[in-house]
């Protein structure tokens, strides 16, 4: 079948080793503490730093058709869309719209 | 589409082939036999399973809304008992949402014409395809054991904490069933997703495709993203009814409002999925019966993706009065104006269409009329109730019921018994009686009117909805109403009958008997069992009836599956055939 | 590779209504992708769920993340890190022609499935008998918040669904050898390989959000 990429062993053992180095790295950065809100930025964005990683290369989306990752892009924004507007209500149950 | 391993112009040598008015074999007696139909993986043989199945459905859930009526006839309780009352009406909502108008135009007619319009043998997986019915069968049945051992009273909504705790009866069944259909949903959208962007034939650019199958593209996304939300709230409901979970009941410290944003985040987009084909139905019938090109086709197509996108950001207009935030209601409210917008461009392009056009006044021409008038009044009271202040007061109202039975039924169903009848001689090879067809329209019509038209004024003047009693004032709104209800079944038992007395002893139709340039028509009467035993190939768009009909019936002269580099194709001449229109 | 309109010779894996073999790779691919993001939606559902919560109580989340091992957690990413690789192995052996690896490095994702599985055992089973369980059933006393019960019902759901995932998984995969015993993979057609293997990716992905969230608050 034509166009299909074949990665090398060496380059998924070395996926696979750079996502176990990662995952070190984000257990270090609990252990160190950062103030609120970065803790939580701060594991998020590894996190989907590995999540990238899985998708591009385990995943092929890097030599795949765009149309793929076009469509886990808009399933990230639908999903945020439903964070986003949720958290509208949550966040705000106290009025900082003062009603009558 | 194939292998596009050349850039270069490939020149293709077409012919014309014309379809056959009287095929001798055809998808219906190329396979016979109770065994293959129930293990066919053809999509149209599927299509017309779902099709009766929606059908028994339709009858169910309407019985249940003539019971309603009935009992609603006089203010105080004449042959059901309350809590009957709200286990009919939960499951008259239940019924028609989910088993009937999800999949009505989808998976019914949607599954039988995709293929047909896209020019392609089948859907691109036609055994997830089968899958997809049975596993709407399944929830189905599960759905019926919680009617029959028990019984759901919650409301099609299953607001908690009323359906985690003390709702009685089947509510664990029911939502399985639900759950387990919205995979159904789910694999449908996926499937027409796939053929739409992989098998579409030679030729035909996204800038050909008929607006019905960008209305069913619209409609698969939404299914693929909305429907899992669905799935993931009805688990969580289910849980908490067996674990006590929490997370939804204010008892052990939940929010039941969560519940709603989940509920409401599929289920307003699931509105969408309703009547969003059934816009693509009238698209098509308009251009066919004014015999014009559609007016604005790229404003129609992209609309349909316009409308799937706001429609997932509009959800807590269901929840105004629930306790979320004024914030989120601000919002919810702004945001739900924009997505009337959309929709009106459509409405204005299919009047555009219908000016100066050619009007045969033709059944399924009569079912779309109908449907851009009740479907405006539905959409601007939509409108009406999208507005923060005007809410307050006609949230659980009569006035709501009656919004959105005109846009669901005063639209989608019009524009479902509209294509049925369009597409009626395809999928027969039979013509139905003009004469009972525009009869049983008109009583549908009226019928129809006189029974939510009164509901919008007594909905105003403070009736509220689900409500089993009520004060003496309302009682002629309820009576009228009820007139018209049964005025509407009588127009139902109508088509019904005159079209099942088509199958029969209806006139043969030929191959295209409305002179539509739509590809599904190029094929013979009863469309063979893989469709087309060539290659079409797209010259001209769905819509052009200023070009000669035999441009339309263009196929590969080679057999086999030759496909050509797709846009870059180049029309060699087909052989001389005289110019018909 | 020829696209005339030849009926594919070697191709018998190539089903009537597809043009040819390269059209059906990329259409079931394409399906895959879709189902995928069905997944990360319904996923999605329990995310919101776990973000509303958070944002209500922040101190719950702290001192009920204390109660679950970030040894284990962080031992069951690298469980599932490896599984990746290995499946991803497995595809390349069935785009080389290597049958005998494919058999092997499912049979090694397989395994690595299931010690991922026997450690959420572990898991489970002792905070069960601390009592920690979902819902109405909670009666540990050790977390001082009225809502702990909330945050543990998140946890399981969560971690429970993503488990139901994983044994599918491993069911697939199990398919997945038997047909490679038969023969019916090669470089030519190895499509279930490759879908089977994006869903195990996702199954990882969605582990690789849920190990922070949960074990690493600080």
């Amino acid at each position: 079948m034509s166009g299909h990429h074949i990665s090398s062993v060496k380059f998924l053992w070395g996926i696979a080793l750079s996502l176990v180095v990662l995952t070190v790295v984000t257990v270090l950065a609990a252990w160190m503490h950062f103030p609120e809100p970065w803790n939580v930025v701060v594991k998020l964005a590894i996190a989907t730093v590995k999540a990238f990683i899985v998708a591009s290369f385990f995943m092929n989306l890097w030599w795949d058709s765009k149309f793929n990752v076009l469509l886990l892009a808009i399933s990230i924004v639908f999903f945020f869309i439903m964070v986003g507007i949720t958290l509208l209500d949550t966040l705000y149950r106290t009025d900082p719209i003062p009603l009558f | 589409m194939a292998t596009a391993d050349t850039n270069t112009p490939r020149r293709l040598q077409v012919q014309r082939f014309r379809p056959d008015d009287n095929p001798k074999k055809h998808y219906l007696n190329e396979e016979t036999g109770l065994w293959s139909w129930l293990t066919t993986v053809d999509h149209k043989k599927i299509g017309l399973m779902y099709l009766g199945s929606i059908t028994l459905f339709f009858l169910v859930g309407g019985i249940m809304a003539l019971l309603l009526r009935t009992e609603l006839l006089s203010p105080a309780e004449s042959f059901v008992a309350a809590d009957t009352y709200n286990q009919i009406f939960t499951l008259h909502g239940a019924i028609m949402v989910f088993f009937f108008l999800v999949p009505s135009v989808p998976a019914a007619l949607g599954n039988f014409i995709l293929p047909l319009q896209l020019g392609c043998k089948d859907v691109a997986f036609p055994r997830l395809n089968l899958l997809s019915y049975y596993i709407y069968v399944i929830g189905a049945i599960f759905t019926l054991i919680a009617i029959f051992t028990g019984g759901v009273d919650t409301g099609w909504t299953f607001y908690t904490p009323y359906s985690s705790t003390a709702a009685g009866g089947n509510v664990m069944m029911m939502t399985f069933g639900v759950f387990i259909l919205g995979f159904s949903s789910i694999l449908t959208g996926l499937n027409f997703i796939v053929t739409i962007h992989r098998m579409r034939s030679p030729g035909l650019g996204w800038n050909r495709l008929p607006l019905f199958l960008w209305a069913l593209y619209a409609t698969s996304v939404i299914q693929v993203l909305a429907t899992p939300v669905l799935a993931i709230t009805l688990l969580l409901l289910t849980m908490e009814r067996l674990l006590g979970i929490g997370i939804f009941d204010p008892n052990i410290g939940g929010d039941p409002v969560l519940f709603q944003h989940f509920f409401w985040f599929y289920s307003h987009p699931a509105v969408y999925i309703m009547i969003v084909p059934g816009f693509g139905i009238v698209s098509e019938i308009i251009s066919t019966f004014s015999r014009k090109h559609i007016f604005g086709y790229w404003a129609i197509a992209l609309s349909s993706l316009a409308i799937a996108f706001i429609g997932f950001l509009v959800w807590g207009h269901h929840m105004f009065v629930a306790g979320q935030s004024s914030l989120s209601n601000l919002v919810f409210s702004f945001l739900t104006f924009l997505v009337g917008i959309p929709t009106g461009i459509k409405i204005f392009n299919w009047l555009a269409t219908l000016h100066k056009g050619s009007i045969d006044l033709k059944t399924p021409m009569l079912y779309i009329l109908a449907f851009i008038f009740l479907f405006t009044i539905g959409g601007f009271t939509g409108i009406m109730v999208a507005a923060l202040s005007v809410d307050i007061h006609l949230h659980d109202t009569y006035y709501v019921v009656a919004h959105f039975h005109y846009v669901m039924m005063g639209g989608m169903v019009m524009a479902f018994i509209g294509g049925l009848h369009y597409w009626w001689p395809k999928i027969t090879g039979k013509l139905y009686s003009e004469v009972w067809g525009r009869i049983a329209c008109t009583l549908l019509f009226i019928g129809f009117n006189l029974t939510f038209l009164p509901q919008f004024i007594m909905g105003s003047l403070g009736m509220p909805r689900r409500y089993f009693n009520y004060l003496e004032q309302f009682q002629t709104y309820h009576q009228l109403s009820t007139m018209g209800a049964y005025t509407m079944a009588i127009a139902f038992v109508i088509i019904a009958i005159y079209l099942v007395h088509s199958i029969f002893k209806g006139k043969n139709a030929t191959a295209n008997p409305w002179g539509s340039r739509a590809l599904e028509w190029q094929v013979n009467t009863l469309p063979p069992l893989h469709n087309f035993h060539h290659t079409p190939v797209i010259i001209n768009g769905p819509y052009d009836y200023h070009k000669p009909m035999a441009e339309f019936q263009l196929g590969i002269a080679e057999t086999h599956n030759g496909h050509g580099s797709g846009e870059h194709m180049e029309d060699a001449t087909s052989r001389s055939a005289p110019a018909d229109s | 590779m020829s696209q005339s309109s030849a009926i594919p010779k070697k191709g018998d894996h190539v089903q009537e209504h597809f043009v040819n073999s390269n059209q059906q790779f990329e259409a079931a691919k394409l399906g895959m992708w879709i189902f995928l993001v069905t997944e990360i939606l319904f996923f999605g559902g329990l995310f919101v769920a776990y973000i509303v919560y958070r944002s209500w109580y922040p101190e719950l989340y702290i001192l009920a993340s204390d109660h679950l091992d970030v040894w284990l957690g962080a031992i069951n990413t690298t469980v599932l890190i490896g599984s990746s690789l290995t499946v991803a192995l497995a595809i390349r052996c069935a785009q080389t022609n290597y049958t005998r690896g494919i058999i092997i490095n499912l049979c090694v994702t397989i395994a690595l499935a299931c010690v991922f599985m026997v450690i959420k055992y572990f898991e489970y089973s002792e905070k069960f008998e601390l009592g920690i369980l979902p819902g109405a059933h909670y009666t540990y006393e050790g977390i001082a918040h009225e809502k702990a019960n909330i945050f543990y019902s998140i946890y399981y759901m969560m971690t429970g669904l993503h488990g139901v995932h994983v044994i599918v998984g491993i069911g697939l995969m199990v398919w997945l050898v038997i047909r490679a015993n038969k023969g019916h993979f090669s470089s030519e057609y190895y499509t279930p390989v490759e879908i089977t293997g994006l869903y195990w990716h996702l199954v990882d992905i969605i582990w690789i959000f849920l190990f922070p969230l949960f074990y690493l608050i600080d």
